[in-house]
């Protein structure tokens, strides 16, 4: 009873977190909503007693990823008003799409179907049950080829950061002592051969 | 140890792509063809590798996440083969914009590694890793001529809109995840089978969301609107690759998804295949008349060639994916000769990709007209170019399936969409050049792209072989 | 060398010629492309002679073999194969002889046209064209040759694309094969649809046994199946081979330049119907009703278009229409059952026709291309070869004894004689009139361009000289055979069993059987032609003609007044030109006004004329406002897309 009380309540923070999300006006205040939104799903997490996860999320999206997104959001100083303009106008149609849609949701996700004859109350895990060991376990055996691959799309995406954003700028000047240092004497001076010019200039003038 | 075996090209893949980003990184800007070279060389022996190891048959690998078979192994190879052809296209479009750089290649091999992932996968979850490795690196790819508004335009819708396409295909994994409590495609047709699920709504509406997933990637109407703005926006070089390769893959996606996993849902993915493809045709073709950018044109051609191409998926039979299977790699075969002319009559700062761009080309060059006709005729179905037999073999199976009326149906806008192709041919037959300036594009370029020419024009006077390996592909999966 | 391997050079030589001087024109230069092509061409004539003496000389088998299926479906096989028995060999040689000496030809009369190269990647790929038409084994190649030579010939025709004329010729012939080709494909559809195969040796194997059969095109009437597909196939060689009233294309086709009316008109494609008839013989002669159909519209051709003839000013157009004339007799020839003699008709004809036609050119190119032959004459002595060529080919053309054209002719004009087919004494009245019509304007042509005063003006005189060799070498080599290839092929054509299996022909139909009881070898065949009428016709209107043109040059005007309205329409060309302007051009453009003006007074703006732009427009417009380029938008659209799969999907549940 208790956890349903829980599960509720955190579930509720979370909705409303969403929505706050995409309606407020000042990006840093949507960007904290996010934060809270991962916070409850993070609770609820812990209801399903997947511990590992529930941290995992704590540290990496609001550790790491909000902090970071917060970062971004106060240095580009977004005009959110300006990007928020149409949305008043495309409310009524998107709202509408958007009951129908969660109608449909509604419909097909409900106890009907996933009630506990169709899906049977999981056993509560014992106390010394480790998420992280069993993740571990299937990581590296039974799930290898995906978490690999995994790996390299995270690869790619440093790849793709850095290709789209470094740039090597032509207009600040700043010294390289790697090429000074590597610097040769063929790159600097250039030794023309040419005919000897008569001494006619010299004995005009003397 | 042999599960590392199977999958070695892919392996190798990997190692040199890695290998090629280092030395990209330590070589001097005027060695920068070291690095077109390795990956053309990576190419070549990755494809060798998946036709040496073709499997006798189907053979699951690394606890159900990966299955090297004759399909996967027929669409590699091809992929690896039209991955090289479009890096040799690239090469001059590169380097005269300032753009000839290592993260080309090395996003183009990853890539190619998401591709050959997604063709190969057994799960659903290497399924999405694959899509979202190869999309990653189209995304950037697409925004790599960081100079150009439309590219990064391009980009970002791709991007956004690729980001919520992924939404919704892992929605639809983790409901049939939900209906059949596992990700393993084999182990999915299994539980669809049994009829151990008395209701399956959930399982359909899973459904829904994938073929939202699929529909995207593929460039079905109404899933489409990506398509016209980065094939328009992206860098040409880029399109090229984008138009070609992907679609092999996403077709490989699309049968694994429903004809390996869900098969036995097919009853319910046929209706909206249906609906898919003849919106594709419809709207593809009708759109590509108003278009005046070749580039633009083409992505609406795309998007016709998809509704075809699902044609054959629809028809529900083995035969029917063979003449699917026929169709990807004749369309990504002819498309990327579509886009390689223009890459080819494009110069530093002009791009090509106008249609009056192509006007007297008889002129300006008798024999790149011709293989610009060969691809044209191909693509609009016209014999003995492959794309007839294409066209063909997909409506064959249709009206084998007693679907005459779609048959019709398609018949009507491939005859709608004959004319945009027919209008091409005849500004370069009929009317004068703009501009009288001969061809200047290397002598690599103009080699590939008449390769690619004969290769149509070959295929669709022995359509034979290439249509019996696809049987044969699909028969040993 | 393999005799295959011999088959497969003879139609891909000319082709790589036709690619490498189309493709790679500039590249090679002019010398190149002549080069390439004549070597090519030149190549498969040997090789066509070495087919020739294989099949005909030393009597092999026939070859009947698949080089390559190209696609199976339905079990129905789309196949490229070759089939060479004598009927395809001597076509061969014919083909590949005159295209030779048509491409040395053009040497000399294209020199300073711009587009060289082209002319000469066209005729090569017609002549790959005409040859795959000639050996195909099966009514699908048959098809594609009959095309590939229709397309080619469009574009020959159109040429000189700069002249308006030259453009409404290529429309007209292009329009008006059209039309016959309809009928060629109806009837192959019909014969894939009651065979079940598109191969020869199948479908004539199979064919006594659907003797019986009737179809029922309009409900009611039933016909019989083989009157139908002859009659619909015939259609298709009326267009090609120019029958009326499909003939209207040929003579406005003398605007493409002078060697592709040689090449076309008198070898080739003209005589592609002929061929395909006599291919098709074992069909034929199960239709008594379609050979007397092709009797008549042979009888038809041969009698009307002689006329025309002799009114004409402009010598390419004489030519034309005594070829129209001559196809005429050919298809009397076919209609009589007498294959041989047709096909003889057609090999003497090609040689003697390309013949008058480069010497025509030849004359053309004399007068800096003036085509009028009010304003030649007394031509003889400026260009003695090309004169006496012409005055061979002349006497071959009119039937003069000895020469090839007599005993052809002759052949084809007793044929018809003995013939019990209905409508076939109204033919037989109408070729041996032709006979007269045509020694009167071949020898009109003759005597105004060659003897005579000379009417043109001084500064054309002054330049008039004999033609260069690369012209006057082709009119020798083809004056020989119109000599005597006559001699060559007369007994073993008409009377031997020169085609042997090719050409079938049931016994009750077998006229030149009849015609062949009463030879007694080639000089008494001669001796009694000299007494026969053809004979006697022909040297009346010889002696007409010189009467009229050479010795009272004042009469022909006092005719043409006398008979003014006769004039008027043998110059109006019987008013088909106008009747078909008028009826189908007008009629189109008539019914397009008439639906223009309905369309819009009854219907919203043009919705049937523009009908199709105006959809297309509105959808391109409904969808570029869709395409709006705004991000939300397309995911907007996703959405939507979604919501509506997910209710057609899951909706009912």
């Amino acid at each position: 009873m208790s956890q349903l009380v829980i599960f509720f309540v955190f579930a509720a923070i979370m909705v409303f977190a969403g929505v706050m999300v995409i309606t407020v006006r000042n990006a840093v205040h949507s960007a904290l909503f996010l934060v809270l939104a991962f916070f409850s799903s993070a609770a609820i997490w812990l209801l399903m007693e997947a511990e590992f996860l529930a941290i995992v999320l704590v540290l990496v999206y609001v550790g790491a990823v909000m902090v970071l997104f917060l970062f971004v959001v106060m240095m580009l100083d977004v005009n959110t008003a300006r990007l928020k303009e149409g949305f008043i106008r495309y409310l009524p149609v998107g709202l509408l799409v958007a009951v129908l849609i969660a109608f449909q949701l509604i419909m097909v996700v409900g106890g009907e179907r996933f009630g506990l004859e169709d899906y049977p109350k999981p056993v509560p895990k014992a106390a010394d049950y480790s998420n992280t060991e069993a993740l571990g376990a299937v990581l590296y055996t039974e799930y290898l080829f995906a978490f690999e691959v995994a790996a390299v799309i995270l690869l790619v995406a440093i790849v793709a950061a850095i290709s789209l954003t470094m740039r090597r700028r032509n207009t600040v000047k700043t010294q390289k002592p790697e090429m000074q240092v590597a610097v040769r004497r063929e790159d600097r001076i250039r030794i023309v051969s040419m005919a000897s010019e008569p001494r006619n200039g010299r004995e005009d003038g003397s | 140890m042999t599960d590392f075996v199977a999958i070695t090209p892919e392996l190798f893949l990997l190692t040199m792509a890695c290998v090629v980003l280092i030395v990209d990184a330590f070589l001097p800007e005027a060695y920068r063809a070291v690095t077109y070279q390795l990956a053309l060389m990576t190419l070549v022996i990755t494809g060798g590798l998946t036709v040496a190891l073709y499997p006798a048959e189907p053979q699951v690998v690394f606890h159900g996440a990966a299955v090297v078979d004759g399909m996967g192994s027929v669409l590699k190879a091809f992929i690896a083969g039209i991955a090289f052809f479009a890096f040799t296209y690239s090469k001059d479009y590169l380097r005269e914009r300032n753009v000839f750089k290592g993260e080309y290649y090395v996003l183009g091999l990853f890539a190619v590694l998401g591709m050959m992932i997604m063709v190969s996968a057994h799960s659903l979850l290497t399924i999405y890793l694959g899509l979202e490795l190869l999309s990653l690196c189209l995304y950037a790819m697409v925004a790599m001529h960081r100079d150009s508004a439309d590219a990064s335009e391009a980009a970002m819708k791709y991007f956004v809109l690729g980001a919520l396409a992924s939404g919704m295909l892992l929605y639809g994994i983790s409901m049939i995840y939900g209906g059949t409590g596992t990700v393993d495609l084999g182990e999915i047709a299994a539980v669809v089978a049994s009829g151990d699920i008395v209701d399956d709504t959930v399982l359909v509406f899973g459904l829904v969301f994938l073929v939202v997933g699929l529909a995207f990637k593929l460039g079905a109407v109404p899933f489409h609107m990506w398509l016209p703005d980065v094939y328009h926006g992206a860098p040409t070089a880029v399109t090229l690759f984008i138009g070609s390769a992907p679609k092999m893959a996403a077709f490989a996606m699309v049968m694994r998804v429903l004809v390996d996993g869900l098969e036995g849902l097919q009853a319910d993915w046929q209706a909206m295949l249906v609906i898919l493809s003849i919106l594709s045709m419809a709207v593809g073709n009708v759109i590509a008349i108003a278009q005046t950018n070749l580039k633009r044109m083409f992505a609406y051609s795309t998007i016709a060639h998809v509704g075809f191409l699902i044609l054959g998926v629809l028809s529900g039979t083995e035969a029917g994916y063979a003449a699917s299977m026929f169709y990807a790699i004749v369309y990504a075969i002819m498309s990327l000769g579509g886009f390689g002319m223009i890459v080819l009559l494009s110069r530093g700062g002009f791009e090509a990709d106008r249609l009056e761009d192509f006007k007297g080309l008889n002129e300006r060059s008798p024999w790149f007209a011709f293989i610009m006709m060969v691809f044209l005729f191909s693509m609009a179905g016209v014999p003995p170019f492959v794309g007839f037999w294409a066209k063909w073999s997909v409506l064959r199976e249709v009206v084998a399936a007693d679907m005459v009326w779609l048959a019709v149906v398609a018949v009507v806008f491939s005859i709608i969409g004959a004319f945009y192709y027919l209008r091409v041919v005849k500004l370069m037959y009929f009317d004068k050049p703009e501009d009288a300036s001969p061809i200047t594009a290397g002598g690599d370029l103009q080699a590939a792209v008449s390769i690619n020419g004969l290769a149509v024009l070959g295929l669709g006077l022995f359509p034979g072989a290439l249509l019996t390996l696809c049987v044969a592909a699909l028969a040993a999966s | 060398m393999d005799m295959f391997d011999i088959y497969l050079a003879i139609p891909l030589a000319p082709l790589v010629g036709a690619l490498i001087a189309g493709l790679l024109g500039k590249a090679i230069g002019r010398a190149g492309a002549h080069w390439v092509t004549i070597i090519g061409v030149a190549l498969s004539t040997v090789l066509s002679f070495v087919v020739y003496n294989h099949h005909v000389l030393e009597g092999a088998d026939a070859f009947n073999g698949n080089v390559y299926t190209w696609a199976v479906s339905d079990g129905i096989a789309f196949q490229v194969g070759f089939l060479v028995d004598q009927l395809t060999a001597t076509m061969m040689v014919v083909v590949t002889f005159v295209s030779l000496m048509v491409h040395i030809y053009t040497i000399g009369y294209m020199h300073d046209d711009p587009g060289y190269q082209r002319f000469f990647s066209y005729i090569s790929l017609f002549t790959f064209a005409m040859l795959m038409l000639v050996m195909a084994n099966n009514f699908l190649q048959l098809f594609f040759g009959w095309e590939a030579v229709g397309l080619v010939s469009y574009l020959l025709i159109g040429f000189w694309y700069e002249r308006d004329s030259a453009i409404y010729a290529n429309m007209k012939a292009f329009l008006v094969n059209r039309a016959g080709d309809f009928g060629f494909l109806l009837g192959i559809a019909a014969v894939l649809m009651y065979f079940g195969t598109l191969d020869y040796a199948e479908v004539f194997a199979r064919a006594p046994e659907l003797v019986g059969t009737t179809m029922e095109v309009i409900p009611g009437a039933e016909w019989s199946l083989f009157s139908v597909i002859c009659i619909l196939l015939f259609i298709g060689a009326m267009g090609k081979s120019a029958q009326w009233p499909l003939h209207v294309w040929l003579p406005d086709s003398m605007e493409g330049p002078t060697p592709i009316s040689a090449l076309i008109h008198a070898a080739t494609m003209v005589t592609a119907g002929i061929f395909m008839v006599s291919r098709m013989s074992p069909l034929f002669e199960l239709s008594e009703t379609a050979l007397s159909f092709v009797l008549i519209i042979g009888a038809i051709t041969a009698f009307f278009m002689g006329l025309l003839g002799l009114v004409q000013n402009d010598i390419k157009r004489v030519v034309a229409y005594s070829t129209l004339s001559q196809l005429g007799y050919m298809a009397v020839g076919l209609g009589a059952s007498a294959y041989a003699a047709s096909m003889f008709h057609l090999g003497t004809h090609a040689f003697f026709k390309a013949l008058l036609f480069l010497g025509a050119g030849a004359v053309i190119i004399a007068m800096h291309h003036e085509q009028d032959m009010r304003r030649m004459g007394g031509l003889r002595k400026y260009m003695p070869i090309t004169y006496v060529t012409s005055l061979i080919g002349s006497l071959a053309l009119i039937g003069f004894p000895g020469f090839s054209g007599f005993f052809s002719k002759d052949g084809i004009i007793e044929a018809v004689h003995h013939s019990e087919l209905w409508g076939a004494d109204i033919a037989y009245l109408a070729v041996l009139s032709g006979v007269f019509i045509t020694a009167l304007y071949s020898f009109r042509m003759f005597f105004m361009t060659f003897h005579g005063e000379e009417r043109m003006d001084e500064h054309t005189r002054e330049h008039l000289h004999e033609a260069p060799w690369v012209v006057t070498v082709p009119l020798i080599l083809l004056a020989i055979p119109s000599v005597i290839i006559g001699w060559l092929w007369a007994e073993p054509m008409l009377f031997g069993d020169y085609f042997g299996e090719a050409i079938f022909v049931a016994p009750e139909h077998d006229t030149l059987a009849r015609l062949g009881e009463g030879y007694h070898g080639l000089v008494a065949f001669m001796l009694h032609g000299i007494m026969a009428p053809p004979f006697w016709l022909a040297a009346l209107g010889v002696f007409t003609a010189w009467f009229l043109y050479m010795k009272r040059t004042d009469l022909p005007a006092k005719i043409v007044a006398r008979v003014r309205p006769l004039h008027t329409i043998l110059v109006e060309k019987y008013g088909h030109d106008r009747f078909n302007d008028w009826f189908f051009g007008g009629g189109t453009r008539g019914l397009g006004g008439l639906l223009w003006r309905v369309g819009d007074l009854a219907l919203i703006d043009g919705l049937v004329v523009n009908g199709s732009a105006k959809v297309v427009a509105w959808f391109s417009g409904i969808f570029r406002r869709i395409q709006t380029g705004y991000l939300y938008t397309y995911a907007f659209a996703m959405i939507i897309g979604l919501l509506l799969l997910l209710q057609f999907a899951v909706g009912g549940s």
